[in-house]
């Protein structure tokens, strides 16, 4: 289980170094995704539960009435609508980016970020 | 109240901004292209309106709980008005009606407005969301709204400075919200929650029976760290000269005076709800002191007219932040006064500093540069617009008897009933450098020689003129009566006071 989080800080780490460190617009976009994924495993795990089942109360349980048994049983259904939401939000982070990457490339006829900078002051 | 006001006001502009361009088409069929950019302006009044209808009963001292779907607090979303939140939500639907009318004229010459418009219209329902909610992921997702349509908007004309700017301010903007999500992930970890309200009363359960843990300065940090890109707080100001500058001066202005409006407004919130208990009056001293300074001294250099308001606009935060800084860190009036100072002081920034960019964009409207080394002698062709910019300009600096004067005399006062000469003196001399720096682009833009080519400039067209207008009415009422102004705030600056309050009505409603 601790395995979890240790990938997910790593990836967090290797997000933030790629989006500090790249000299280029894509592997930016590409560490900035990399860290919201190690965020989204995190997140995920938190809820994790070592054989758990799923949060539906339906079937048998249900007839038995069986809110108690389940809560008991099941993973926390929170972190993954969060995680959903998330993914979602990073989607159109990503396509806005990367449609701005190429309008970039076009003015400038580069992706490195220390070359984008006509403006100053 | 009109019944459901709270959720409306966030329903209202997101159906606004997907039924824009179909009533573009529709219009175009019919001939009639501008009534899309008036449907847009009727429903940012009518936002306004149902924002001020719930007024009477919040300022009666009520904390007004909508449940989502029915669903009781903690389990379901809650939306919570109290005085804070309905101080911010006014401005910010002030504040879009006034840029939805300025943008009639100032955008004409783009073409693809109705993107411009359902942007517009996005960045509004993310505001008023992030504003209203008591749920902080549902705080984090409309604040992701919010940032992602003012990404768009900032690059809206696709010229090279546009998308430069627009690229900076997304790589900086998206660290800062998932260090936002990484916050709001350890505070579900820590305690299992996700209401605001919650969320305060446990980790207050935590701290009365054990010493808090090591995980809850770090958040405090992240949040303040995330919310601080969106406010421009120095060190993280990098994008916000660019992403001004390039801009178009109506995205400019609504930029100024509602997402900024926003970020102070969930820093507070969240700051004091989950971490009063840690030294936050200091922090935010330091902070703004830093701000102001840095922003003021960089406006002093700059040598383009909406890059000086950028810089100038950071500064104003720092005042802001200073303010309410020294109202937590004290105790009894000074406390009162220090949070009173800061909240008028973001009302009346977000007056002057859309008025001030609205003046900029007239002056590029007219004369197509912002460069103030181009600019000249323009008093006498654009008298109107030139007065306005004076006012607002005198405004700022904090010139008796405007606005400004009110809000900053309020927070020098409470900086010194709070002990704290030394940070009350800097802020004086920042005001007078506001003032210096503003003298010199009134002297360059509207005095002196004019130069041959600006011979034929005309004044701005009557719209635009009519919402700066509006703006400085505003400038020279609340300075002549600041009492009218702190009225204003003082419901927000008893609900900041008023944590339990608040705690008590959400939990209660369930």
């Amino acid at each position: 289980m601790s395995l979890n989080y240790i990938i997910a800080m790593m990836l967090f780490t290797l997000g933030i170094y790629c989006l500090l460190f790249k000299r280029n617009l894509m592997k930016m976009v590409i560490g900035l995704q990399v860290m919201t994924n190690g965020l989204h495993l995190f997140l995920i795990s938190l809820g994790y539960r070592e054989g758990g089942i799923a949060p539906i109360l339906a079937g048998e349980m249900l007839e038995r009435g069986a809110a108690a048994e389940l809560a008991a049983a099941a993973v926390d259904p929170v972190p993954q609508a969060l995680v959903l939401t998330s993914i979602v939000i990073n989607v159109c982070t990503m396509a806005l980016a990367l449609s701005l990457a190429v309008y970039t490339y076009r003015h400038y006829g580069t992706l490195n970020p220390f070359r984008i900078r006509r403006l100053k002051g | 109240m009109i019944p459901h006001a709270p959720i409306l006001t966030i329903v209202l502009p997101i159906f606004a901004a997907f039924l824009t361009p179909v009533v573009g088409i529709v219009a175009k069929r019919f001939g009639v292209e501008r009534a899309r950019d008036w449907f847009v302006v009727g429903v940012a009044i009518l936002m306004f309106i149902i924002v001020a209808s719930m007024v009477p009963a919040v300022w009666g001292g009520e904390v007004l709980v909508y449940k989502l779907g029915g669903w009781s607090p903690p389990w379901g979303i809650v939306l919570a008005v109290d005085g804070l939140n309905l101080l911010v939500a006014l401005i910010i639907a002030g504040v879009v009606s006034l840029v939805a009318i300025y943008s009639v004229v100032y955008m004409e010459r783009d073409s693809g407005l109705e993107k411009y418009y359902t942007l517009l219209m996005l960045v509004t329902a993310g505001s008023m969301g992030v504003t209203l909610t008591g749920d902080i992921f549902n705080l984090y997702v409309f604040f992701e709204i919010m940032s992602i349509s003012s990404y768009a908007l900032v690059a809206f004309r696709r010229n090279w400075d546009s998308v430069e700017a627009g690229v900076k301010y997304l790589v900086i903007g998206s660290l800062g919200t998932s260090l936002l999500l990484l916050s709001i992930v350890f505070l579900y970890g820590l305690i299992g929650s996700l209401n605001i309200a919650d969320l305060a009363w446990k980790l207050g359960e935590i701290k009365a029976t054990q010493s808090l843990p090591m995980i809850v300065p770090l958040m405090l940090a992240l949040l303040v760290t995330g919310f601080g890109i969106k406010i421009a707080m120095v060190p993280l100001h990098a994008w916000l000269p660019d992403a001004y500058q390039a801009a178009p001066s109506a995205v400019s202005a609504l930029l100024s005076g509602a997402t900024t409006t926003v970020g102070i407004y969930a820093m507070l919130r969240v700051s004091y709800l989950l971490f009063g208990a840690l030294a936050i009056g200091m922090m935010f001293i330091v902070l703004g002191l830093i701000t102001m300074v840095a922003g003021g001294l960089m406006a002093l250099v700059q040598r383009d007219l909406k890059r000086l308001l950028a810089y100038s606009c950071i500064s104003q935060m720092g005042y802001i932040l200073l303010g309410v800084g020294f109202g937590s860190s004290a105790s009894g009036s000074a406390q009162v006064m220090g949070i009173q100072g800061g909240l008028f002081h973001l009302l009346n920034n977000a007056i002057y500093k859309v008025l001030l960019f609205m003046c900029a964009g007239a002056i590029v409207y007219r004369v197509g540069t912002s460069n103030l080394d181009e600019l000249g002698g323009l008093g006498k062709n654009m008298p109107i617009t030139a007065t306005l910019f004076v006012v607002g300009a005198l405004a700022i600096s904090g010139i008796p008897p405007l606005n400004g004067f009110a809000s900053k005399w309020t927070i020098y006062v409470a900086g010194m009933e709070a002990g704290q000469p030394i940070c009350t003196a800097i802020a004086v001399v920042m005001s007078a450098l506001t003032l210096a720096y503003f003298l010199k682009a009134i002297n360059l833009m509207f005095l002196g020689q004019r130069p041959e080519h600006l011979r034929e400039v005309k004044e701005a067209p009557p719209l635009m003129l009519f919402p700066m207008l509006m703006l400085a009415a505003f400038c020279v009422v609340f300075g002549i009566l600041p009492g009218l102004g702190i009225d204003l705030v003082r419901p927000a600056q008893s609900a900041v006071m008023n944590q339990l309050g608040y705690i008590g009505s959400v939990m209660g409603a369930g």
